[in-house]
C-alpha cells in the first residue's frame, strides 16, 4: 500500500514538466507563426511605390495650402496695421477686405482664360422629341469634371456658379440659383484652358459619354472670357459665423 | 525514454532559437527596406506641414477677428455685415446653426456570385446628387467630414475613397454636415422618389438626422486664383 505511490509520483511529476514544457514551445511556437503571419502580409500589402506617391502629392498640396494661407495672414496684418492708423484708413481696408472675399464669393464679376462649353439636345426627328434630352446630371458632371480640373469660376446661362448653387431638372427646363434655364446651355468656366478641355475630351469622358447619347457638346477654348457676378438676392437665415475667443 | 525525450526538447529549443532570430531580422530588414523608409518620411513631414496648416488657420481666422473688431464709422456697420454675408458664400469662416447630418455608407447587402459590386458602392454621382438636393433644399454652408464645399469643390471617386479639395482625401462613412432649415433639408433628401429612395434600392445606406445645432468648418486651406482677375 505505501510502497507503490513514491514512482506514481515521479511519473506524475515528470508527465507534469514534460506537458508544461510541451504548453510553453507550442504558445511561443504559435505566437512566432502569428507574427510571421502578419509580417509577410504587411509586405504584400503595403507596396510603397504608389503609396509614396499619393503622398507626395498631398505633401505639395498642403504646401501650397501653406503658402497661400501665409499670404492670406500677411495681407490681413498689413490691413490691420493700416487699420489702426484712423477711421478714414480703417473703413478704406474694410472695402478692400469686402471685395477680396466678394471675389471668392461670387460677387464680383471675374476675368480671364478658360473654355466654354455648349450642350445641345439632340436635333427633333420627324417633328418629335428625341428620347434623351440633357439632364441636370449631365451639366453637374460636366461642372464636376471642370472643377476637378482646377476651374476657378464658372457659370452657366448667365448664372454664376456659387457655393450654394443647385443644379436641378424642374419640367423640360434646368433650374439654377432658382432660376429657370434652358437649352442650349453654355458653361462658362475660367483656368488653365488646356486642362479644363481635355478634363471633358478626355478618352471615355464626359463628350463620349454625352454624345453616345445623341447630345452635342462643344469644348473652346479662349483666351480671355467674363464671368457675370451672381447677381440675385442673399440671405442666410441659419448660418451665424462661430466667435472664437 | 526520459533520454530521449531531452534530445527531443533540445532540438526544438535550437530550432526555435533559430526561427526567432531570423523572425527578428526580418522583422527589422523590412522597416528598413528603402520605400518604406521613404514613405515613413514624407508622411512624417506631410503630418508636420499639416499641423502648420491648422496654426495658420487659427491665425488668419484671429486676424480676421481683429480686423472686424477695429473701431469703425457708422457707414462701416454695414460693410461689415456685407463682408460676413460674403464670407459665408466665400467658405472662409466657421458657422454653426441648425441643419442636418446625412451618413453615407456603402452597400450593407451580401453580393451573390456574378453580382457587379461596383453597383453596391457609393460613387461620386451618388454624393453629388445628394450635396445637389441639399443645395436645392436651401442650404447655407455644407461640409463632408470636415471639409468645406466651395463653389469650385470637386467630388471624385478613387477606389473605396473620395478626393475632394485638390487632393484631400476621405474615406466611408461620408457625413455631410448642412446648415439650413432641418425640416426641408430632411425632407428633401428623404422625400419619395428621391435619392435616398434610389440609394436605398442599391443598399447603400442614407442616413438622415436633423439637428439643432451644427458647426461647419472653414476652407482649410487657403483661397487664390491663379487664372481669374477681377474684371473692369
Amino acid at each position: 500500500m505505501i510502497m507503490p505511490k513514491p514512482p506514481v509520483r515521479g511519473e506524475q511529476s515528470l508527465k507534469k514538466s514534460v506537458y508544461l514544457s510541451v504548453v510553453t514551445v507550442s504558445l511561443v511556437f504559435g505566437l512566432l507563426i502569428a507574427f510571421q503571419f502578419r509580417t509577410s502580409s504587411s509586405i504584400s500589402g503595403g507596396v510603397p511605390v504608389d503609396r509614396f506617391q499619393e503622398l507626395t502629392i498631398e505633401k505639395k498640396q498642403v504646401e501650397l495650402d501653406n503658402a497661400h494661407l501665409e499670404q492670406e495672414a500677411t495681407d490681413l496684418a498689413a490691413k490691420i496695421d493700416e487699420a489702426r492708423k484712423g477711421r478714414s484708413q480703417a473703413s478704406d481696408v474694410l472695402g478692400s477686405e469686402l471685395s477680396k472675399i466678394r471675389m471668392y464669393a461670387g460677387l464680383t464679376q471675374l476675368t480671364g482664360p478658360g473654355v466654354e462649353v455648349i450642350m445641345e439636345n439632340p436635333p427633333e426627328k420627324d417633328g418629335s422629341p428625341s428620347f434623351y434630352s440633357i439632364r441636370d446630371e449631365d451639366i453637374l458632371k460636366v461642372i464636376n469634371d471642370l472643377r476637378g480640373a482646377g476651374a476657378e469660376a464658372m457659370s452657366i446661362n448667365g448664372q454664376r456658379i456659387l457655393s450654394t448653387s443647385e443644379i436641378r431638372l424642374a419640367g423640360n427646363h434646368i433650374n439654377v440659383n432658382l432660376v429657370r434655364l434652358s437649352a442650349p446651355y453654355r458653361i462658362l468656366a475660367i483656368g488653365k484652358p488646356g486642362t479644363l478641355k481635355s478634363s471633358l475630351e478626355i478618352k471615355g469622358g464626359l463628350v463620349e459619354y454625352l454624345s453616345a447619347n445623341g447630345i452635342t457638346v462643344a469644348v473652346q477654348e479662349w483666351e480671355k472670357i467674363n464671368i457675370p457676378a451672381y447677381d440675385g438676392s442673399l440671405r442666410f437665415d441659419y448660418a451665424k459665423p462661430v466667435q472664437r475667443g | 525514454m526520459v533520454k530521449g525525450f531531452q534530445w527531443a526538447l533540445a532540438l526544438v529549443g535550437l530550432v526555435l532559437g533559430i526561427m526567432l532570430a531570423f523572425q527578428f531580422r526580418v522583422t527589422k530588414e523590412i522597416n528598413k527596406t528603402e520605400p518604406i523608409q521613404r514613405a515613413q518620411r514624407v508622411s512624417a513631414e506631410v503630418s508636420q506641414l499639416k499641423k502648420d496648416r491648422d496654426s495658420l488657420q487659427a491665425r488668419v481666422g484671429e486676424l480676421r477677428a481683429t480686423l472686424d473688431q477695429l473701431p469703425a464709422g457708422p457707414r462701416d456697420s454695414e460693410l461689415k455685415e456685407e463682408l460676413d454675408m460674403a464670407r459665408v458664400l466665400a467658405g472662409v469662416t466657421e458657422l454653426s446653426g441648425p441643419g442636418v447630418e446625412v451618413t453615407l455608407n456603402d452597400s450593407n447587402i451580401s453580393l451573390k456570385p456574378g453580382d457587379n459590386p461596383n453597383l453596391y458602392v457609393l460613387h461620386d454621382e451618388d454624393v453629388l446628387r445628394v450635396l445637389n438636393e441639399i443645395r436645392a433644399a436651401g442650404a447655407e454652408a455644407i461640409s463632408i467630414n470636415g471639409q468645406r464645399l466651395l463653389s469650385n469643390t470637386e467630388i471624385r471617386c478613387t477606389g473605396p475613397t473620395i478626393v475632394l479639395n485638390k487632393n484631400k482625401r476621405l474615406a466611408p462613412p461620408y457625413v455631410i454636415t448642412a446648415i439650413g432649415n432641418p425640416d426641408t433639408l430632411e425632407g428633401s433628401i428623404k422625400m419619395k422618389g428621391g435619392v435616398a429612395e434610389t440609394l436605398q434600392f442599391w443598399g447603400i445606406q442614407v442616413g438622415v438626422k436633423k439637428i439643432p445645432q451644427v458647426t461647419v468648418p472653414p476652407y482649410s486651406g487657403g483661397i487664390s486664383f491663379d487664372y481669374a482677375k477681377a474684371a473692369g
